[in-house]
């Protein structure tokens, strides 16, 4: 089995939004997610996710409010605001544009 | 989730989104969930409860204290700029709510508007007369090392008079090389010099001793200060240094200036330099520097009595003003005693009893009277905000016992009281912010007016100068007016909102929900709050109305004062003889051909001259000793005005002589000297003998060696009108000749009209001698008590606001309550009672209110009106009189403002009342 990827620089912000356009989840909850929709080939720092929130929630881009879990816990959900719904549009069209170029590039044959 | 407010709903209301948790706490609790969920999903995958742990903890980012820390330190950043952007959006969430609520009723607004335009303005106008003459820093080097050195005449047994006199140059002398606690001492006075020339020009100028400019710290703009040893003695080279406004008008602002010659009364002068902008002297009005020394070395030498000279010095570095002063008092006895000059002049015990003293400069700015009054017009305006501010209080509570209903609703939702508070306080902070900017308006307005008074003579006038260079012109609103305008405005705000801003809030919540808001005025306790605000502003009313009627009182027996002539057309007008038309010696001719012609012109019924005019705020003066008599005790000041007049002065001013005879055309250079005393010299220095033909020496214009008292004359007020009559000396003009008289003209009709006659009689004998100070007596009468007139009308002004504010605050009290128990008076007119008794029982509630307050502003009336003691002439701050007056006026005004609204109610219509809910 090879090495989980970390997300690139710069991405974590969309796959984030992109959970969230799921559900309003808490943090642990969109780990699980993007491991999961990952098929096991992502991982996310935690540190690096809550950072993450905490800036894209300074942004304007998602807002968080407390809730309770599934099993009666009080944790902090967090959904996307009307912004973050733009931001992940624009930001994940331009990620797929690059990474549909890099594709192309690496997979050119000489001939 | 917990109770959902729709988002319109909670800002129309103004729910409050969240209670704000701890950062701290959202944080570890967020992280130690996120730790507990890892760390089972890590388990149900294999692993132990420890690596589990230890793994959720690496994939935090190493420690969780690190981790916590990053995050904390981001969150608190987010929170801070939230907080912040929090605070403006309710800012301006409360602004928009005032603004559209202050719109929704244009005449209160207005009304309120008006008041605090009035109210707030009033203070800023009169706390920039406050800043510029009593505040700002004096504009030289380092102000506070700068004091004023006087010499003190012993105690006057009249108990009148000032307790400083000035100096001569001959004291000065003694002084500066006896002291070690100033580094630099200056001498200086205020003189007028003739500027001869193309356009001949009459300027204000000073004499100044070498060191005048090094004391003060300031530099020349242009060429060199005084040379050193410029002081040495008298007879100096003349030079001059001029301020920089002559130097643009005179002299085109040419720098080649320095090096010029100017001619100063006949005399030519070379310009050393050009001064700072701006500086004209301590005096604020000098156009031309002369040292002292340029006079004839004798006369400064030699007449070590001619006291002339105000002294400043800086204190030498380390010394205090404690220090210094306490060596001027050592030294200043020994001025007298040890001068070597005083040799053989007078007897020793004359000299006794005279020191010195010394205190810091800035307390000479302004002379005590002025700071006193300048402090209770001050406390005045104060008297009128507060109760201006009480009367918005009372318009607020009115609106606040209309809004309870929608702020109970409010409180209902879960609305914190403090931000209601806060909501509410925005609307007065703004009305008063807005009434602010008004009062700027009116601020402008009257500082302009202020600082276009050049009252400086009038002050003279009034023996009100202080340093000359502290002046009315530099009152203008600026920074710190500014800033004050900005503080009261919101202070204001504050302290009108509050009460109604709680009143409003105050929790009770099913009461107010179920009350119809109508119906039961008492039932909330706002009628108290109101009450209350009636009898606050009753007694401030009372308090300035004291003040005033006491001033108003004191004016009136100012202006009924008998200054010793009659005011009635004369005409009066100063003129300083030019050295090119006469000479020293041929004055006395030149006068008498003068008077002859004066006397000629048509109109002219008679004329005569006298050196210093009345109620000018003073006269030269000196000492008078008997040469019949032994050396007259030390406590008995032998101090005595010196007049030199024409024989026909008494006449034309309607002088009347008591006794003996007046100076006549006898006296004359040769003759034998002869004098002529006011009644109250006769009383003070003959104590009832009779004075006539015995011998009095007065140690000025060759008197000194005595003379025979021939006449008494009625007192002159010389001084200021209120202060009491000075011995006074007449002696003849052509035995002590002056170069400078004012001419007192008699006329049979209007004053004026002769002015063009006469200058043109002036100018045929003396063609470069200037006249100037043209003026009826009755104008310097006015200008006499123009100071007195000035406190007066100002402190009336206040108080009719005073009155007119709280007799709208009774008046809107009465109405509200009137309104309110439309009910109330309907079941008892139902039931029975007369019109007649309604009527009485609103008007008794408004009189109690009104005697109420009537009482505690008397109480402080009179605490606070004897601040007022040494500002008012012969009236005491206790008046019996001034309170009966306004006790029935407030009294009256009171009646009158509940008996508006008692006869509604006395109208109502007991039908109509019953059927209202």
């Amino acid at each position: 089995m090879t090495e989980p990827l970390a997300p690139l620089k710069g991405t974590l912000d969309v796959l984030v939004l992109k959970a969230l356009t799921w559900a309003p989840m808490h943090g642990f909850e969109i780990t699980a997610w993007l491991e999961d929709h990952a098929g096991g080939e992502l991982t996310v720092d935690d540190s690096a996710l809550y950072q993450a929130l905490h800036r894209m929630e300074e942004r304007g881009l998602i807002t968080a409010d407390w809730g309770v879990t599934g099993n009666n816990r009080r944790a902090r959900y967090y959904s996307l605001t009307a912004a973050g719904r733009a931001h992940l549009k624009a930001e994940s069209a331009k990620l797929v544009r690059y990474a549909r170029t890099v594709i192309t590039v690496l997979a050119a044959r000489s001939g | 989730m917990a109770l959902e407010i729709r988002t319109g709903v909670r800002r129309l209301f103004r729910v409050v989104l969240r209670r704000r948790e701890s950062l701290v706490e959202r944080l570890d609790e967020e992280l130690s969930f996120h730790l507990e969920a890892r760390t089972e999903q890590l388990v149900a995958r294999g692993l132990t409860p420890e690596a589990a742990r230890a793994e959720a903890i690496r994939r935090l980012g190493g420690t969780v204290v690190q981790a916590r820390a990053r995050l904390l330190a981001s969150a608190e950043r987010k929170e801070r700029r939230m907080a912040w952007r929090e605070w403006f959006e309710d800012l301006a969430q409360d602004t928009r709510y005032a603004a559209r609520g202050l719109a929704r009723r244009p005449g209160l607004t207005l009304v309120a508007l008006l008041t605090l335009a009035v109210g707030i303005g009033a203070n800023t106008a009169i706390f920039s007369a406050v800043n510029a003459l009593l505040l700002r820093r004096l504009p030289f080097r380092e102000p506070g090392r700068l004091m004023d050195v006087t010499l003190t005449p012993p105690a006057d047994p009249a108990g009148s008079g000032s307790n400083a006199a000035p100096w001569s140059f001959a004291k000065f002398r003694f002084f500066r090389g006896a002291q070690t606690a100033f580094s630099n001492l200056a001498l200086y006075s205020q003189g007028k010099f003739n500027l001869l020339g193309r356009e001949p020009e009459r300027l204000n100028g000073e004499w100044v001793s070498g060191g005048y400019l090094t004391t003060l710290g300031v530099a020349p703009a242009l060429g060199r200060d005084f040379p050193a040893g410029v002081d040495s003695a008298g007879g100096a080279p003349r030079l001059a240094l001029i301020s920089d406004a002559l130097w643009q008008r005179r002299f085109d602002a040419d720098p080649a200036v320095v090096g010029r010659s100017a001619d100063l009364d006949g005399d030519p002068f070379t310009i050393i330099g050009v001064l700072p902008r701006g500086f004209r002297g301590l005096g604020g009005q000098a156009d031309v520097l002369v040292p002292i020394t340029t006079r004839p070395a004798d006369e400064l030498e030699h007449e070590a009595w001619s006291l002339e000279f105000s002294l400043i010095g800086r204190l030498a570095p380390g010394v205090t003003p404690a220090r210094a002063r306490a060596e001027v008092n050592l030294l200043g006895p020994r001025v007298y005693q040890d001068s070597p000059m005083q040799e053989g002049a007078i007897g020793r015990d004359a000299r006794s009893g005279w020191s010195a003293d010394a205190r810091p400069l800035d307390q000479t700015r302004v002379a005590p009277g002025l700071r006193r009054s300048l402090l209770v017009l001050m406390g005045a305006v104060v008297f009128v905000l507060l109760i201006a501010c009480v009367n918005l209080a009372n318009l607020l509570l009115g609106r606040a016992a209309a809004r309870r209903r929608e702020m109970a609703v409010r409180l209902a939702l879960g609305v914190r009281r403090g931000r209601l508070v806060r909501m509410l306080l925005t609307e007065s902070v703004l009305l008063a912010l807005l009434g602010g900017a008004a009062g700027l308006l009116v601020a402008g307005w009257a500082t302009r007016i202020l600082s276009a008074a050049n009252p400086l003579e009038t002050l003279q006038a009034q023996g009100l100068s202080g340093l000359g260079v502290v002046q009315f012109s530099s009152i203008r609103l600026d920074g710190p007016a500014l800033a004050f305008t900005a503080l009261v405005a919101l202070l204001v705000g504050l302290l009108f909102g509050l009460i109604p801003a709680l009143g409003a809030t105050r929790p009770g919540l099913t009461d107010s929900l179920k009350d119809d808001g109508a119906a039961t005025g008492r039932g909330f306790r706002l009628g108290v709050s109101r009450h209350l605000l009636v009898v606050a502003e009753v007694a401030l009313a009372i308090v300035l109305l004291a003040g005033a009627g006491l001033m108003i009182r004191s004016l009136d027996r100012l202006l009924s004062v008998d200054p010793g002539f009659d005011a009635q057309h004369l005409l009066t007008l100063r003129m300083t003889v030019a050295p090119g038309d006469v000479t020293r010696d041929s004055l006395a001719g030149f006068y008498d051909r003068l008077l002859e012609r004066l006397e000629a012109v048509p109109g002219v019924t008679a004329a005569g001259l006298a050196d210093c005019p009345p109620l000018a705020g003073g006269c030269n003066g000196t000492i008078i000793t008997f040469p019949d008599r032994p050396p007259v005790a030390a406590t008995e000041s032998p101090s005595i005005g010196v007049h030199v007049v024409t024989p026909g002065w008494f006449a034309a001013l309607h002088v009347p002589l008591k006794r003996g005879r007046l100076l006549g055309g006898t006296e004359r250079v040769g003759q034998p000297r002869a004098l002529v005393i006011s009644e109250a010299a006769a009383e003070r220095y003959w104590h009832g003998e009779d004075p006539i033909g015995k011998r009095a020496a007065v140690w000025q214009g060759g008197f000194d060696k005595g003379a025979t008292v021939v006449g008494i004359v009625g007192d002159v007020r010389f001084g200021t009108i209120d202060s009491v009559p000075a011995p006074e000396a007449y002696m003849a003009y052509a035995q002590s000749p002056r170069s400078y008289m004012t001419v007192f003209l008699r006329t049979r009709g209007e004053p004026r009209a002769i002015v063009a006659p006469v200058r043109t009689a002036v100018h045929e004998l003396a063609p470069e001698t200037p006249i100037y100070d043209i003026q009826t007596m009755e104008q310097r009468v006015g200008t006499a008590s123009a100071q007195a007139r000035f406190s007066a009308v100002l402190l009336g002004l206040f108080a009719a606001v005073a009155l007119a504010l709280a007799a709208l605050g009774i008046y809107g009290v009465m109405a509200f309550a009137v309104g309110q128990r439309t009910r109330e008076i309907g079941i008892r007119m139902a039931l029975g009672a007369e019109p007649s008794s309604v009527l009485g029982l609103v008007v008794r509630e408004g009189v109690v209110l009104a005697a109420l307050g009537l009482v505690i502003g008397l109480a402080g009336a009179l605490a606070l009106t004897r601040v007022l003691r040494s500002a008012l002439y012969q009236v005491a701050p206790g008046d019996p009189v001034t309170y009966l007056v306004i006790v029935a006026v407030l009294g009256l005004t009171a009646f009158v403002a509940s008996w508006i609204p008692a006869r509604r109610a006395s109208l109502v219509d007991p039908v109509e009342a019953l059927r209202r809910p």
